[in-house]
């Protein structure tokens, strides 16, 4: 209805600009739109998700605006691709990473997904992060790379980190997203083409994971060991789309890994390769144990009751074993 | 600006507070704004209303979104936003 509309029209806008203020006006309307839809339920944890999620989106908005005018003050250019005043190249890494989630400025991530309903959180986590990831691509070649790569790594780290004690699986799933955002951003500057793949592949599993969880509701761990009562075939290609994620190597979610990994030894940065190879380690602990407690383990009272869902999964758990 | 945005940086126990920082950082930016062309001879009115379009439609989420939230919490101050327990 009238929000979906808004929200693709903002992205559209936001994707179509080569003048800041459309970018800026975009964005602004993503905001917008996606406020009501986080504090649809008049819960008090949805309502408090919205405001931090306004809170740190509109300064990142205004931040923004702000960088480009220190741009146009000091070149006269209105464009995006011409960056030349380094403060406001500054400005602007730090605004795009709060709006994405990346590490310095990862704090309202997962207590927002925490606290949206499903379906709202995988908007917020992929269709969202698409447009200030389309700005980062313009503006790539002149933004600082150490900086970048040095979020990256941080950002990895901390989302296989603070995943591990995580029994909410949108928390998990939110930190999983800030590592993956770190795989795009630490490519970058050295193959553009790299990001928008990684974040096609890591869209498309998301979306598979956040709606076979919408259809057998489990937001815990615990709700996940009992999730194979209800509907076993979609439990098992959860487990599949699950282990792609983590970039098991026969599935679809190695490809970007293994891609970005030679990028950087091309490039000469074989430290920070084996670097994030070994934090995402940390991420593939908490992903196998998610399978495990939704395949493998049986619940105390282990009764084969099945229970009736709004259906319309199967079609999009299959793609990410492709 | 950077005055404002350290306000909003550091706000302490309203959520007002932080509104409020905010619309004094985009109305530094809408200022700066309409300083610049005086200075280059050029004009910039569009960008100008649409700067203050945008910032006035967040401003109004902003007040809804504090309402709803003193609605459902009982006051305004942020210790008591720590539902979503990490």
């Amino acid at each position: 209805f009238i929000l979906m509309l808004s929200l693709t029209l903002g992205t559209m806008i936001t994707i179509t600009s080569n003048h800041w203020v459309t970018a800026w006006a975009g964005l602004e309307i993503n905001t917008l739109a996606i406020i009501p839809l986080i504090s649809k339920s008049h819960h008090p944890r949805a309502i408090e998700a919205a405001t931090k999620y306004f809170l740190t989106q509109a300064t990142a908005s205004a931040l923004m605006l702000f960088s480009s005018m220190t741009n146009a003050w000091s070149s006269g250019q209105w464009d995006i691709t011409q960056l030349t005043n380094p403060s406001s190249c500054l400005l602007l890494t730090a605004a795009i990473a709060i709006k994405l989630g990346l590490t310095p400025f990862h704090f309202w991530f997962p207590e927002v997904l925490q606290g949206s309903s499903l379906t709202t959180a995988l908007l917020l986590s992929t269709a969202m992060k698409f447009p200030p990831t389309t700005i980062l691509l313009l503006t790539s070649h002149s933004l600082n790379p150490t900086l970048l790569s040095t979020m990256a790594i941080m950002s990895i780290a901390l989302g296989g980190w603070m995943g591990l004690n995580q029994t909410q699986t949108r928390k998990i799933l939110a930190f999983s997203s800030i590592s993956h955002l770190g795989w795009m951003t630490i490519i970058i500057t050295y193959n553009p083409k790299l990001t928008l793949l990684t974040f096609y592949l890591y869209s498309l599993m998301t979306t598979s994971i956040f709606l076979s969880m919408n259809s057998t509701n489990t937001l815990k761990l615990s709700t996940l060991m009992t999730s194979w009562t209800k509907a076993p075939m979609l439990n098992t290609t959860l487990m599949l789309t699950l282990l792609s994620l983590a970039g098991l190597p026969p599935l679809t979610g190695f490809l970007p890994k293994w891609l970005i990994i030679q990028e950087l030894t091309k490039q000469e940065m074989t430290t920070t390769a084996t670097i994030i190879s070994m934090l995402s380690l940390l991420g593939l602990f908490f992903y196998l144990r998610l399978t495990y407690c939704s395949t493998i383990t049986l619940p105390p009272n282990s009764s084969n009751k099945m229970k009736q869902w709004s259906i319309k999964k199967p079609v999009n758990t299959l793609t990410p074993t492709l | 600006f950077s005055w404002s945005s350290l306000g909003l940086a550091f706000h302490r126990t309203h959520l007002i507070s932080s509104l409020l920082c905010l619309e004094s950082i985009i109305l530094s930016i809408y200022i700066a704004l309409s300083i610049w062309p005086i200075k280059n001879q050029t004009s910039a009115t569009l960008m100008q209303i649409l700067i203050l379009a945008f910032s006035a439609c967040e401003a109004s989420a902003g007040l809804a979104i504090l309402i709803a939230s003193t609605q459902t919490h009982v006051s305004d101050h942020l210790r008591n936003l720590n539902l979503l327990q990490c």
